[in-house]
């Protein structure tokens, strides 16, 4: 890394420049709405994957019902706007907080129990949301899913155009992701991190490790619910086929092929598997394997994923201003 | 008062009493040695302490508070740390995460803080590492990750990681399995330092020469009971220590 790399700040304002100007601005000259549309995708799902990663590439739990707390977010941010007439800025922290709530609540009773079994339990609470979206009818309009024509509103002020609500998505994500930045870049996440590696010896350096786990979980859901209300509002449109268990999968896979423990990784295992279906678009049927093919590959030959915990960790470290480089000499292995 | 006062504690695995009816103590800044041949009930006693294990009947007091039917984390966070029989490091973590582990585990850091916080609560959790890394000479090694560390440093991360904690009371089970003569007296000499400077350690030990050379007073358990608390000198010529050890050499 290069001196000016080291100040901090180079990177996270080059960050800043690719998703505010420079890909909206590339998109705009494409002028086409769906280019959006995948951007969209892109950050939304981003989102997703990163909060994933805190809790089971960094906390080590597998869950295998994230997109479950992602579709409670869609569906309270849809119904909100449609049946009670509160618009995006009630919805996006609603389908936050209702999706946590909902997360604390399983937490609860499930946080004792062991690797395997948390992660049937995860599985069995995605499938049960996901039933209960598909059947109650009264309220979630079934498999005919939920319309959400009233588009985003802030203070007022319709935002109109595919650039705007980009610019909107952006914002949320962006900000979401920094908040998951801080938690996962710091001693909260080395804390989190000991409970991957040996619960029982967290627990013996003073760690409440079930309450830690309990909110580590929440937190999490937390994000996926505001991803969901994103999708809600960008789409217009949510229905129970969009969070089901492979959508669930799909986010993990995400984790894993960037690296497990990996919070760019989880980054870029999003932007991989958003964008690879659609650059492939052309092969038809063809391209769900070619996808499979990639996934399957890229774990083969770098297990600890495209960009794995360690050098992560080294890469946020030295540019993202976190590090801890006092006496003694300037090393740079803590947090800030 | 006693620092640590154990008091009739016994533990029953069904059929077996691993801890039988054991009463003994330790003072502040004291160096105790707990012996005992094989499957004698010394790490089970460890783990009553410190809250790994239930006890069936008896008492703990640490620091004059009840502290039996306390989480693990709750009896660290009160001030006593300890390290495992078969080392337990977090192998995919570097040293100096390692051990700011438990830094954070004894000053605590909550979620909001780590987000929202200022500098100064992280500056002192990496102080506090750092102190601890320098203590056991792996502040050169920070960055290293602890699996590829080797097994006698790796102790010395375990140790690291406790002391981070600023406990009072230090509890070490085995802390000299698995290293060579050279390295075991090199330790020794360490944890004696340690105890210089205040602390109070209690350790359990295979070798005799660790444990009489350092310890200030020497408890044998056999088979799950006390049969002996005393100064190494005392200890050594105990004929019921004699008899619990013959044939079972270490
Ligand atoms: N969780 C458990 N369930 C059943 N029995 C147990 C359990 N833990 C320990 N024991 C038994 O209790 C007895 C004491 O075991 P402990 O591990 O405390 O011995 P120790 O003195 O530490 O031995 P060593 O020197 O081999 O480490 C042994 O007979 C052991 O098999
Ligand atoms: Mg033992």
């Amino acid at each position: 890394m290069s001196e000016i790399t080291r100040k901090g700040w180079v990177v996270p304002v080059l960050l800043l420049v690719l998703v505010f100007a420079v890909a909206p601005f590339t998109l705009a000259q494409f002028g086409k709405g769906y280019f959006f549309q995948v951007a969209n995708l892109v950050l939304i799902f981003s989102l997703l994957a990163v909060s994933l990663h805190l809790v089971t590439g960094v906390a080590g739990l597998l869950h295998l019902g994230h997109a479950a707390f992602y579709g409670i977010g869609a569906y309270v941010a849809a119904l909100m706007g449609t049946d009670l007439k509160l618009g995006f800025l009630w919805g996006l922290p609603a389908a936050g907080l209702v999706a946590a709530l909902f997360a604390l609540v399983v937490a609860l009773p499930t946080m004792r129990l062991v690797s395997i079994y948390f992660a049937v339990a995860t599985l069995a609470i995605g499938q049960m949301i996901n039933t209960v979206l598909l059947n109650w009818v009264a309220v979630t309009k079934g498999p005919n899913g939920v319309m959400l024509f009233s588009g985003i509103k802030l203070f007022g002020f319709a935002v109109k155009g595919p650039l705007a609500v980009y610019f909107v998505v952006a914002v949320v994500v962006v900000a979401s992701i920094w908040v998951l930045h801080r938690l996962s870049h710091s001693y909260y996440g080395n804390a989190l991190r000991s409970l991957r590696e040996d619960d029982q010896c967290a627990d013996a350096m003073g760690i409440d490790t079930v309450r830690l786990k309990i909110e580590v979980f929440t937190l999490s859901a937390f994000f996926a619910g505001l991803a969901g209300a994103l999708w809600a509002y960008t789409t217009g449109y949510v229905s129970p086929g969009d969070f089901n268990f492979s959508n669930s999968i799909l986010i993990l896979a995400m984790v894993v092929v960037g690296g497990l423990g990996s919070l760019p990784g989880a980054i870029v295992g999003a932007v991989l598997l958003i964008l690879l279906p659609e650059v492939l678009r052309g092969l038809g049927d063809l391209r769900n394997v070619m996808v499979g093919l990639v996934m399957f590959v890229s774990i083969l030959f770098l297990p600890k994923g495209l960009f794995g915990e360690v050098s992560a960790l080294a890469f946020v470290r030295r540019n993202l201003g976190v590090k801890w480089g006092a006496a003694p000499s300037e090393r740079e292995v803590g947090w800030r | 008062m006693s620092l640590l006062e154990i008091e009739n504690v016994t533990r029953r695995f069904g059929g077996l009493v691993a801890v039988d009816d054991v009463t003994t103590r330790v003072e502040a800044g004291e160096l105790v040695g707990l012996i005992g041949p094989n499957g004698a009930g010394k790490t089970t006693l460890f783990n009553l302490i410190s809250g790994f294990t239930a006890l069936t009947s008896g008492a703990v007091r640490f620091k004059g508070a009840a502290i039996d039917g306390s989480k693990p984390h709750v009896i660290a966070a009160r001030g006593m740390s300890r390290t495992f029989q078969n080392l337990r490091v977090f192998p995919n973590m570097s040293v100096f995460d390692n051990v700011s582990v438990g830094s954070v585990g004894a000053m605590g850091q909550s979620a909001f803080a780590a987000v929202f916080g200022r500098r100064g609560r992280s500056d002192a959790i990496s102080a506090r590492t750092w102190e601890a890394l320098e203590r056991v000479g792996l502040a050169e090694q920070s960055e290293e990750l602890a699996a590829n560390l080797s097994y006698g440093k790796r102790k010395y991360l375990e140790i690291a990681r406790a002391l981070a904690m600023r406990p009072d009371l230090l509890i070490l089970d085995e802390p000299a399995a698995g290293l060579n003569d050279s390295e075991t007296a090199e330790l020794a000499r360490f944890i004696r330092t340690l105890n210089d400077d205040g602390l109070a350690v209690m350790l359990v030990e295979h070798d005799m020469n660790l444990v009489m050379g350092i310890c200030s007073r020497v408890v044998v358990l056999a088979s799950g009971r006390k049969i002996a608390d005393a100064e190494p000198a005392v200890v050594r010529a105990d004929p019921a220590v004699l008899e619990a050890y013959l044939g079972v050499d270490e």
